[in-house]
């Protein structure tokens, strides 16, 4: 199912939360809602689920005009950060919920049910309570509880926030094959930009209740279409007011470029940092291991900055 | 530090030993003086059997009004906020401050016969004061804070998610209502209701006030006992008091369980 | 959202008010307009009455006597309960709870016999300042015990560890640490256990003996001006005493939250 949004505007109070938000989410895609704190990414998935009105603008699910259908008739799963489990449930009632309002047959409802806890993993668990499980299985849960309905459209809330590193990383590319297996539309929001590109097809980068930029993650971080975005998707060294990365930037003999001081090198294995300063501004450029092996840049050192060619530098979008 | 806290320990447990266990002790004692069978045909009086009666009719009444206004008053504050909830809520808490006699007060002052409300209720065949009717609403008077007091924080701290979730997955309001809210605060509101029918059995001084006292006809248990006792008829009194005490020391322990299953349902890791 | 739903949800907010109007707004309008039915001067008189005057004095006193011994006695339980472990405990427990659910009546006649001129221990304290004390601390030491116990259960021991390291003693670590933590608590208890003090009839009307003047509660002389028909005057009172309680409860709420929120 695809998602068309027109112009969605959210006034809360006198806040403007969302401006005038419009986008073509394809079928089957899977789409990083990526932004600051307070950007309005949440609200506008709470939006698209139908769990909040909208002010002025209309969505459209495959064609067909959703913005005054209640939640509950738009057939769409929704996780929240929190996983919203149901505690005074067990975890086979909680994922037959949906089931049940849809009064599946008994027999029909334990064989689906039993199915989507043996694909997240989860049968050995279906008489636990929520309480009893981990984070990253109440994560599971709730979304095998989103997928029982067979939703036409996913929408994830920040749904790997709330776990530690290693599970975050595993749970993220078990939801990514798993989405591309069941090739459900699904919309994440996320704070995290190295997640939203790790796994998300495209990129919508919010500020402030506007849209930023939408693309492929690969595009927007070599031709980012303004400062914000270039900043946002990845680290950024300033030269003459010139935002590059780290790693497009050369560092040279002394009178290349704009001079500089070598204040710390730092060896992350295959990446190399060498901090400088140059009046008075502290700032950092990515070397490969190999290259500052051939370079070899020691503290204190002076030494000369310019911009390799092509580099990619922030281009305004016609 | 044994030795402080062992010493602390003592003396709580002298004070209130002294301030709530003697008085406990001493009032089985008194009602249990001439052992069982006294005790049993005391029970039977008529007098105390109308008592006992019409304390139940009341509690019948007002304890599930009250539950139903508490846990709907309760929805409407923590799920949809405004300026007029926030006045509902300081409203609702308004009885705890109160003086029984001011409650038996104010309610004469509306609904006697020469109240705001009395004239025009006699004239449709309605009468509160002196009557079951003024019983119950100074029952609900008292009684009113106790279910939203256990349930607004609950429903605050669990939030609405869940309910949110259950919406997207097809459920409509009163499925919701059933399967998730309702289920999510069942330990608490059973704790509003248990403190709320200790409240309507026990209420004294308000209802003194709006029933007129009436011996089999406005007596409740309360006021039969403290009637028993004016008129120096203190075995009997004292039949009645141990009757309220059992039915409140049952009332505590259901309390004591629901708080108890309050914790263990709820407790949740981050 | 769909119109029924709208309709219920309005006629449901509509019952709510209703329902609070008949049974607490409309009474309570009624009180103050019959306390000032005959202008301020009537008000003003009918409150300082001698009787008005000794019965407010006498409550005032008892209630503030046993708020204080009930606070520092509320916070040891609390204390006891909270961070002792003895067989037993489960009882101390439960056993707070009964004043809070015991009807007033029982109390206040379990006292008057046990204390009074029918008393096994030959002490008669009826018609007394201390009779009326006992009854009121009886009644309102739940109060005090159950504000403190939560926050003392959620308090957790870093802060006090970190005195402890820092060379404190135990006494100075309570002293500075766990007391100050546990104040807004301890006042917020205290002001709820004052207030029901003041208005408390049913424990307090047998042991007391209410002679006018003398032993009689405030809500003792309200109860008489009522019975005698002397609305007004009843209704004066009554709104005097409603205005002392909410002083009360504002005091310590305002002092609890302003401790509070210095240490936020």
């Amino acid at each position: 199912m695809s998602i068309s949004l027109n112009g969605v505007t959210k006034y809360f109070g006198g806040d403007l939360v969302l401006d005038r938000v419009t986008d073509e989410v394809p079928q089957g895609s899977l789409t990083a809602l990526l932004g600051p704190s307070g950007s309005g990414k949440s609200t506008l998935l709470r939006i698209i689920a139908g769990l909040e009105p909208l002010n002025e603008g209309y969505i459209e699910l495959d064609g067909r005009d959703v913005t005054n259908v209640p939640a509950r008739d738009r057939n769409i799963g929704f996780c929240f950060q929190d996983y919203a489990p149901f505690r005074q449930m067990t975890v086979f009632d909680n994922v037959a919920y949906g089931l049940r309002v849809q009064r599946v047959p008994k027999a029909q409802l334990k064989a689906e049910v039993e199915d989507l806890l043996d694909l997240v993993r989860l049968e050995a668990f279906a008489d636990r309570y929520p309480r009893q499980l981990s984070g990253g299985q109440r994560q599971r849960m709730a979304l095998a509880r989103a997928l029982a309905i067979k939703p036409s459209v996913l929408l994830l809330d920040e749904p790997f926030a709330a776990l530690d590193a290693q599970v975050r990383a595993e749970l993220r590319g078990w939801v990514r094959t798993l989405q591309r297996t069941l090739g459900i539309t699904t919309i994440l929001v996320t704070h995290d930009q190295s997640e939203a590109m790790e796994i998300a097809d495209r990129l919508v980068v919010l500020n402030e209740g506007r849209i930023e930029q939408v693309g492929t993650p690969d595009s927007m971080y070599d031709k980012p279409a303004n400062d914000f975005v270039q900043a946002f998707l990845g680290p950024i060294t300033t030269l003459n007011g010139v935002a590059y990365r780290p790693h497009d930037i050369e560092l040279c003999v002394p009178g290349l470029g704009t001079d500089a001081t070598v204040t710390d090198v730092i060896r992350l294995g295959f990446e190399v940092r060498v901090v400088v300063e140059n009046n008075g501004i502290s700032s950092w450029v990515q070397l490969t291991h190999d290259e500052a092996q051939r370079l070899n840049p020691v503290v204190g050192e002076h030494v000369s900055l310019r911009a390799r060619t092509g580099a990619s530098v922030a281009t305004p979008q016609p | 530090m044994k030795r402080p806290r062992l010493a602390l320990r003592v003396v709580v447990l002298a004070y209130v030993g002294a301030l709530i266990g003697v008085p406990l002790v001493f009032l089985f004692q008194q009602a249990l003086l001439h052992g069982f069978g006294p005790f049993w045909s005391a029970l039977h009086d008529p007098t105390m059997d109308h008592a006992i009666l019409l304390t139940a009719k009341v509690a019948v009444v007002a304890v599930p009004l009250n539950v139903i206004f508490g846990v709907g008053a309760s929805l409407w504050i923590v799920r949809h906020p405004s300026k007029l909830t926030r006045i509902l809520d300081t409203v609702i808490d308004v009885p705890l401050a109160i003086s029984p006699i001011i409650v038996g007060l104010v309610l004469e002052l509306v609904y006697a016969q020469s109240g705001w409300f009395g004239a025009a209720l006699a004239k449709i065949g309605l009468q509160v004061m002196f009557s079951y009717p003024g019983i119950v609403m100074a029952s609900i008077f008292v009684s009113l804070p106790l279910v939203s007091r256990q349930v607004i924080p609950l429903l605050r701290e669990v939030g609405n998610h869940q309910e949110q979730t259950a919406s997207t997955l097809g459920a409509g309001p009163v499925r919701i209502f059933f399967t998730i809210t309702m289920r999510s605060i069942t330990w608490a509101t059973a704790y509003g209701v248990s403190l709320t029918l200790a409240r309507v059995i026990g209420e004294y001084g308000a209802v003194l006030i709006v029933s007129g006292n009436i011996a089999l006809v406005t007596q409740t248990l309360t006021l039969d006992i403290g009637s028993n006792f004016d008129n120096f008829n203190n075995y009997q009194g004292f039949v009645g008091a141990l009757l309220l005490a059992l039915a409140s020391i049952v009332l505590l322990l259901i309390l004591g369980i629901a708080r108890h299953r309050e914790r263990t349902r709820n407790e949740y890791l981050a | 959202m769909r119109a029924s739903a709208l309709i219920t949800r309005g006629t449901a907010k509509g019952l709510a008010i209703t329902y609070l109007s008949l049974i607490i707004l409309i009474p309570l309008a009624a009180l103050v307009t019959n306390a000032f039915d005959k202008g301020l001067g009537s008000f003003w008189a009918a409150v300082t009455q001698q009787e008005s005057i000794d019965a407010l004095r006498l409550t005032l006193l008892c209630a503030a006597i046993a708020s204080v011994v009930n606070a520092v006695a509320g916070f040891a339980t609390a204390w006891v309960l909270v961070r002792d472990r003895f067989p037993g405990q489960a009882i101390l427990n439960a056993i707070i709870d009964l004043p809070f659910a015991l009807p007033t009546v029982v109390a206040g006649v379990t006292f008057y016999t046990l204390y009074g001129p029918l008393s096994p221990f030959h002490v008669n304290i009826t018609g007394t300042w201390i009779g009326i004390t006992v009854a009121i601390m009886f009644v309102t030491l739940p109060f005090t015990v159950r504000s403190v116990q939560p926050v003392l259960e959620s308090l957790n021991f870093s802060a006090e560890a970190a005195a402890a390291t820092l060379g404190a003693s135990p006494v100075r670590v309570f002293r500075t640490i766990t007391l100050p933590a546990l104040m807004p608590a301890i006042l917020t208890g205290t002001g709820l256990a004052f207030a029901r003090a003041i208005g408390e009839y049913g424990s307090v009307v047998f042991i007391s003996n209410n002679l006018p003047y003398r032993s009689e509660v405030a809500s003792s002389y309200i109860y008489s001006l009522t019975t005698s028909d002397q609305t007004n005057s009843a209704a004066a009172v009554a709104v005097a005493l409603l205005i002392i309680a909410l002083l009360l409860l504002i005091f310590f709420n305002v002092t609890a939250q302003r401790l509070a929120r210095r240490r936020a």
